[in-house]
This record gives structure tokens, C-alpha cells and sequence, in this order.
């Protein structure tokens, strides 16, 4: 065979391999196809009418309210929740504590969905979206923009994460010397990645600095941005929790027997780091409520909606965490960690929705086109996480250390 | 008399102060707390 035969030939080889791939797997009718596969559907329809119609055909935003539901579920909370990428990237590769590596891969590899998803979600968001690049190029804002910090930051961490997750795509492409040169990268890009998170992650807190006269005063501080990155910290380790627990139901088949026992001794680990930062993390509220002497706040409803957020989804959770690691209580660091995903979801929507604007007259409130639509992103992102783990080497504790 | 009076801990930065005086008593008493599990009560 001479050279040209043999490169079609392993063309062929390649695309029917993909093609084999994308052959979809397991029983279709399960409750999350059932439920996922008609919204998306519905949620595809409504993003033909907000690009042929424009923005304004679909949600309830105005001048006065620019950013709703999307940016504020989607972007901001989500990106918080992805932050378990850059911990356990930092615990395992900087800290070198090997216990977390089997988690390793599945945690970035979440993390870069979340990104791809959330990030590529602004532009549904976009009145003109085909300017989109105006942020990368310091169009129009210039370069002191933190928008400008936070699209290079998202665009780069995307590239970070994907070098980070690509031995596994090697792996699985049985590409031996592409997976030992992607994991010779690890390192460099770890730290690049973690790097970069704790500056967008702060970044995104730091948007919401210029709106000092339209956040209610209990939820706005010049801290914004520390709070935003610690928050992302233990938001991040509840997110590992809720979702290698979930996982461990779904893909046991793709798990090894014993890898029950280990995920337990990883939950309570991480248990451990939760706590920990969800305590620094309560002081640092406190110590700012009692700074800014805003005793009088707490007397309306506003107030009460602040203390269930702060005591009843942080410092609570924060104590459970410490219960269930003290007492080996798994179920209790579930519970706990369930609430704390509670409390950022609560943290960030009060930020950039529900305490914003919080004097007007007429509030903002997201139509039924934003919610399924932000429901969309999510199940779309859990179909693409469901394949890539269904067929890469993302859970088997025996692949290669990268 | 005029010469006493009491000062308001919310007016001043005393009550930040002792916020945090708590704040390093419990975090200390945290870390050693979750210094290690108890070996019981497993689930």
C-alpha cells in the first residue's frame, strides 16, 4: 500500500470510529431524557425567535434592567459552581496530595463544561451578538474594562482546562504520544488555570462594584470580589460533592468496585475544606455587616432575607460540614452540601437579580421563555458531560497519571 | 459626671474587634476539632 492509501485508510478508520461513538448508548426512556428532551426542544424554538426577532420577543429585560436571568443564573452562578476545577487542580498537582486524583479528571472536565456552556450562553444574551469580539479587542470600553479581564480570563481558562482534560481525549483516541506530549502540559496549565480563576472569579464580583446605588446595601461591598472568590471555594467542593454523588449513581457501571470506599473517604476531605472556608467566609460577612453598622436593615423583609441567607444556607452548612467529617456522616456532608449550593445559588441571584434595582416600583421578574431557556443550556451541558463520560477514561481510577 | 461616659460598641470599632477576637478563638478551636474524624457514627 503506498503513503496516500495508508492516510485514507486511517481517515476511514478514524471517522467510523467517531461514527461509533456517536452512537447513543443505554435506554432512552429515563426521567432525565424525559424531562430534558422536551425543553430543549421547546428552548431550541424559542432561540430561533430571539435571533430572528431579537432579544426583546423573548425576555422581560429593559434599559433598566439589562442583565436578568441568564447572566445571573447562567454566568454567575454558574461559573461559581465550576470552581471545584481550580481546587482540586491546586490540591492535587500543587499541593500534591494524591487522595483527590481520582476526581481530578471529572472535576475539570466540569469545569470546562461549565465554562463552554455559561461563557458561550453571554452571547445568547448579547443584543448584537455578532459584536461579541468588542470585549477581546477593548473595543469601545478600553482595556481597563473588567469586562475586558473577564472574556480574556474565560476564553483562556477554557484553553487551560481543555490541555488539562485533553490526555483523556488522547487516551481515548488510543493517541499514545499526543497524551504523553498534552500531559507534559498538565502542570504549566494548572497553574495557568488557577491562576486565572482567581481573577475572574473575582473579576465577576468586581462587576457588580459600579452598581453600588442599585444593590441593596446588605448585599453590596467593596469586598465583593474577595467574598466572590471565597464563596467560588467552597462552592466549588459542594458542587464535587452533589455531583460525584449523583455520578456515582448514574455511571456506576463506568466505576470500579471499590471506588464507593474511596469516594467516601474524598467526601469527607472535601467536607473538611468546606468547612473551613464557609467559616472564614461567614466571619468575613459578619465582620462587614457590623463595619458598614447596618443593624437597621435587618428590620424589614430585605433583612430577614439576608439572615436566611447568610445563617440558614452558610453558617449552617458550614457546621454540618464539620459535624458530618468529625462524626464519618456522609449523608449529613450531602445534605450540607446541597444547602451550600443553595445559599451561592441564593448569593448570586440576590447580587444580580433579586436585590437589584431592589427601590423600583416595577421589578424585573425573567419570563417563561428565560427560564426554559436557562434550563436548556443546563440539560444541553448535562447530554455533552453524559457522552464524554460515557466513552472517554474519565472515571476509571486506572488511567494514567497525567 | 460629664466627664464619664459609656461608649457605644456600635458607633466605635470595638465591636469589630471582638468579632474577630471570636473569629481566631473559633477558628482555632475548628481546626483542632477537625484535626480528625471520630471512629464512630459511621454511616
Amino acid at each position: 500500500m503506498n503513503k496516500e492509501a495508508v492516510v485514507y485508510a486511517s481517515f476511514g478508520n478514524f471517522f467510523r470510529f467517531l461514527i461509533q461513538e456517536m452512537k447513543p448508548r443505554g435506554p432512552w426512556f429515563t426521567p432525565f431524557n424525559v424531562i430534558s428532551i422536551p425543553i430543549i426542544l421547546i428552548g431550541v424554538i424559542i432561540l430561533y425567535f430571539r435571533f430572528v426577532y431579537g432579544l426583546g420577543s423573548v425576555v422581560n429585560l429593559s434599559q433598566e434592567v439589562p442583565w436578568g436571568l441568564w447572566k445571573g443564573l447562567n454566568v454567575v452562578t454558574g461559573v461559581a459552581l465550576a470552581g471545584g476545577a481550580y481546587v482540586i487542580t491546586f490540591v492535587v498537582y500543587v499541593m500534591k496530595v494524591d487522595k483527590y486524583h481520582s476526581i481530578v479528571r471529572i472535576t475539570v472536565l466540569n469545569g470546562f463544561m461549565a465554562y463552554t456552556f455559561y461563557a458561550g450562553a453571554l452571547l445568547l444574551d448579547l443584543g448584537r451578538p455578532w459584536f461579541g469580539y468588542n470585549p477581546y479587542i477593548g473595543n469601545s470600553f478600553g482595556f481597563s474594562s473588567i469586562l475586558f479581564l473577564i472574556c480574556w480570563h474565560f476564553l483562556l481558562y477554557m484553553l487551560a482546562a481543555f490541555i488539562e482534560f485533553s490526555p483523556a481525549v488522547a487516551e481515548w483516541m488510543h493517541w499514545e504520544k499526543a497524551r504523553k506530549f498534552l500531559a507534559s502540559l498538565t502542570l504549566a496549565t494548572v497553574i495557568l488555570g488557577i491562576t486565572l480563576s482567581l481573577l475572574h472569579q473575582s473579576g465577576l464580583g468586581a462587576l457588580y462594584l459600579m452598581a453600588k446605588t442599585k444593590i441593596h446595601p446588605l448585599w453590596w461591598s467593596e469586598f465583593i470580589p474577595i467574598q466572590f472568590f471565597v464563596s467560588s471555594v467552597y462552592a466549588g467542593l459542594a458542587m464535587i460533592i452533589v455531583e460525584g454523588t449523583i455520578s456515582h449513581r448514574v455511571f456506576k457501571n463506568f466505576m470500579e468496585p471499590n471506588s464507593h470506599r474511596s469516594f467516601e473517604d474524598i467526601v469527607l476531605g472535601l467536607a473538611k475544606g468546606a468547612a473551613i472556608t464557609m467559616f472564614v467566609y461567614y466571619f468575613f460577612k459578619a465582620l462587614l455587616f457590623i463595619h458598614e453598622k447596618q443593624w437597621e436593615l435587618l428590620n424589614d423583609g430585605f433583612g430577614l432575607w439576608f439572615l436566611l441567607e447568610v445563617i440558614g444556607f452558610v453558617l449552617i452548612p458550614a457546621l454540618m460540614f464539620a459535624f458530618g467529617f468529625k462524626h464519618k456522616s456522609v449523608k449529613v456532608i450531602k445534605i450540607a452540601a446541597v444547602m451550600a449550593l443553595i445559599g451561592i445559588l441564593l448569593n448570586r441571584l440576590n447580587i444580580s437579580i433579586i436585590c437589584f434595582n431592589w427601590y423600583a416600583d416595577v421589578r424585573y421578574f425573567p419570563s417563561w421563555q428565560e427560564f426554559i431557556v436557562s434550563m436548556t443550556v443546563v440539560f444541553v451541558q448535562i447530554w455533552v458531560f453524559r457522552w464524554v463520560v460515557t466513552r472517554m477514561p474519565v472515571l476509571s481510577s486506572n488511567h494514567q497519571h497525567t | 459626671m460629664d466627664s464619664f461616659y459609656y461608649v457605644n460598641i456600635f458607633e466605635t470599632k470595638g465591636l469589630e474587634y471582638l468579632l474577630l477576637l471570636c473569629f481566631w478563638g473559633l477558628f482555632i478551636y475548628l481546626v483542632l476539632y477537625l484535626k480528625s474524624p471520630a471512629n464512630k457514627g459511621k454511616d
